[in-house]
């Protein structure tokens, strides 16, 4: 190659990077959606499964001819669990990908700073991850709109499940961060308030999951249970030490949340009797009519089962299809507006709804409870459904308490 | 071949204005205008860095710390202080970056070599777990948000920066007259003796020079670019994540410069330009993009030490220059 041919090439490889939008043909303009989303990073495996939920509803959409006549287009992009990459890539979206909406973030603190974005540029978002501020004052918006769980519902469903079937004596294990610290804080409050004895806590750093000094001292404190927030890789290790402590035969152990995956990779020997909340898991299928048509469509199309956190996306993304559809706009406060006045909707597991100060979405949950090895169903059937606690507004801060007047 | 020669030659004595023309036509040649912002205030963050690493022959791990401070003195500003001044925020946040800088070089420097760069990393990752820790003034881990983007004093009169092209503009005004400040000030006999310390600091000292208090100086200066790049990144995205002042912030800008070319006046630009772009292009179409970049990172690190600027450069004077055009040294 002389250098007049490498110097073309170059041209046209900087032109194909730089101007994509030219080369890519454009029919008639369709809704987009922007979904940030951490495709690499710790998180990768659930946002793997958040997208192909939201994949599954933008399809679905499409194929009913999509919304108001107009094509669905989703647009991806990989947030890397850090929020300032996740605050670029909404901008981007939301500036030059024209972006009508915005959906996703996991984890709290990118979700701020997604949430910071369009808040500025007034475009409806909802989030699909937990947090308790991002639905309340100051960080919230009437565009702001938060269809995960929170600290705040599940430790209180937790609490509240765990006093009439777990034991009245507790102990709290927790990573010493916001989200650890919430869930002790609300988890405590609440036993307290039921009538049960915390008898104490263990904070530690998160991702230094070492117990072997701390697990004698509860032993020794003979808890009838122990909550466990030890998230991601820290979750695995603490169930081992305290089986190879003997703590696991001594006390019953229940965590805020339950994944399937992670339940699946740690494998049914660690997890068996672990207690967890869910928002969704696909044995609701079983039951539940809605959950069978999505668990089924799910599996065709992907050809393993969806874990909870793809229902999030799901949900999202069918939410913003039916305010456009309600609104007959793609205005973000017209969009808002109608999912506030017709706030019940239901996509997946039953009815859900929007509460209008705080744009909440109220849903029931689920508690889950590991099989033992022998008892697991097939390659994906760990959980057992061993109790329901229905949408109750009870289990979140007020209005007023959120800083909403 | 000579033409062009000469005008690369021309571009490479003439960095600021070359910087400026290239700068103002840049937003309309990129993809988006919030990454051609991005650009500058990383290639700012880089060139701050590379005055230090590049120029002093210094490598400091820890550049977080200054870049970390002029955001979250920007911020909290605006968002805690409620100061209602742009210009006086952003004064606040390079205050934060030079006292960092400040106390940072004055113990840090004591030390050469990887036991600069430990104690540099030290400082940064000791102001991350404060930031961290004190979430009700910095928000933790959440971040810091809710931070007003009030309309820009001018004059008399007040623009509000909003829009990314009026923002973009703001950004490039600010970062076109560091550029300048630091061409100034590596053009005075000061730059000068920086580049002899990086060549032979025996030789400096031999020479009369006060090296450790020249390195000093070096640090503080290098501190104030990466906070008033920290400081537009905070007003640009209106929001502080505690990881700007993590340790991966500091490998990033060194990955830039490296990339770019270190020592070279432009590399830090071009070396942030090309991060920027390979992330935002690649990660739309695989999802294990990090690996494609740390390949062609270490594709020059490894083959084309100088950087993508550098190479460029050393290959168009490759037979004609006696002196590399990008290393001025006074007469």
């Amino acid at each position: 190659m002389d250098r007049r041919a490498f110097l073309a090439t170059g041209a046209a490889a900087a032109a194909t990077f730089t101007f994509p939008a030219i080369l890519r043909a454009q029919s008639r303009d369709p809704i987009r959606i922007g979904f940030p989303l951490p495709l690499t990073g710790t998180f990768a495996a659930i946002a793997a499964d958040l997208q192909r939920g939201a994949q599954l509803a933008h399809e679905e959409i499409n194929a009913k001819g999509g919304i108001m006549g107009r094509k669905l287009e989703v647009l991806f992009r990989d947030d890397q669990l850090k929020p300032a990459v996740g605050a670029q890539r909404t901008k981007e979206l939301i500036e030059n990908d024209k972006a009508d909406f915005i959906v996703g973030g996991l984890a709290a603190h990118v979700q701020m700073a997604i949430n910071e974005q369009t808040k500025a540029a007034k475009k409806l978002y909802i989030s699909v991850s937990q947090s308790d501020e991002i639905s309340a004052k100051p960080d919230t918006s009437p565009l702001t709109f938060h269809e995960a769980l929170n600290p705040t519902i599940t430790s209180r469903a937790m609490a509240q499940f765990g006093m009439q079937n777990i034991g009245k004596k507790w102990w709290v294990v927790y990573a010493d961060y916001a989200w650890g610290k919430q869930n002790n804080a609300v988890f405590s409050d609440r036993i307290a308030k039921l009538g049960g004895t915390i008898l104490g806590n263990t904070p530690y750093p998160l991702g230094k999951p070492e117990f072997s000094a701390h697990l004698p001292k509860i032993q020794a404190a003979k808890p009838d249970a122990i909550l466990a927030v030890t998230p991601g890789a820290d979750n695995v290790p603490f169930l081992k030490q305290a089986i190879s402590f003997g703590l696991k035969k001594e006390a019953r152990i229940a965590q805020p949340l339950h994944f399937l995956f992670y339940t699946k990779e740690g494998g049914a020997e660690v997890f068996q009797d672990i207690y967890g909340a869910t928002h969704f898991c696909h044995e609701l299928a079983e039951t539940i009519p809605e959950s069978k048509r999505y668990v089924e469509a799910f599996q065709k199309k992907f050809n393993q089962p969806p874990d909870a956190y793809s229902t999030y996306g799901y949900s999202g993304i069918k939410e913003i299809a039916r305010g456009v559809e309600l609104a007959k706009s793609t205005d973000s406060d017209q969009v808002a507006n109608a999912l506030r006045k017709n706030r019940e909707y239901n996509h997946y597991k039953g009815k859900q709804y929007w509460r209008a100060c705080d744009n909440k979405s109220f849903q029931d949950l689920w508690i889950l409870k590991v099989r033992a090895p022998q008892q697991v169903k097939g390659e994906w059937g760990l959980f057992d459904v061993v109790g329901k606690v229905a949408a109750n507004e009870e289990l979140e801060r007020t209005c007023a308490e959120k800083g909403h007047a | 071949m000579r033409a062009w020669r000469a005008f690369v030659r021309w571009v490479a004595t003439h960095p600021v204005t070359s910087l400026v023309v290239f700068f103002a036509v840049f937003p309309f040649i990129v993809p988006h205008t919030s990454l051609a912002t991005q650009v500058l205030t990383y290639g700012l963050f880089a060139l701050g860095f590379n005055l230090l690493y590049g120029y002093t022959g210094i490598l400091s791990f820890g550049h977080a710390a200054y870049y970390g401070l002029g955001a979250y003195g920007t911020g909290l500003a605006l968002a805690k202080l409620k100061i209602a001044s742009l210009w006086g925020a952003i004064g606040i946040g390079l205050g934060a970056a030079i006292i960092g800088g400040v106390i940072a070089g004055f113990f840090c420097l004591r030390r050469r070599g990887i036991y600069f760069a430990m104690l540099t990393l030290a400082f940064a990752q000791m102001l991350y777990f404060i930031a961290f820790h004190l979430a009700d003034i910095t928000g933790g881990d959440d971040g810091l948000r809710g931070i007003p983007l009030h309309p820009l004093g001018l004059f008399g009169t007040s623009v509000s920066i909003r829009s990314p092209f009026a923002f973009y503009v703001f950004a490039f005004v600010l970062v076109s007259l560091a550029v300048a400040a630091l061409k100034r000030i590596l053009d005075s006999p000061f730059g000068a003796v920086l580049q002899a310390i990086r060549e032979n600091p025996e030789r400096a000292a031999a020479c009369g020079y006060d090296v450790n208090r020249i390195k000093f100086v070096s640090f503080v200066f290098s501190a104030f670019f990466a906070g008033l790049a920290g400081a537009l990144e905070a007003l640009r995205l209106t929001v502080v994540p505690v990881e700007a002042l993590y340790w991966s912030t500091s490998g990033q800008v060194v990955i830039m410069t490296l990339l770019g070319g270190a020592g070279t006046f432009f590399g830090p630009f071009v070396g942030a330009l090309t991060f920027l772009l390979l992330e935002e292009r690649l990660s739309r179409l695989i999802e294990w993009w990090p690996i494609v970049v740390g390949a062609i990172f270490m594709t020059f690190v490894l083959f084309l030490p100088k950087g993508i600027w550098g190479s460029f450069l050393a290959w168009v004077v490759r037979d004609a220059s006696p002196k590399p055009p990008y290393a001025p040294v006074p007469e």
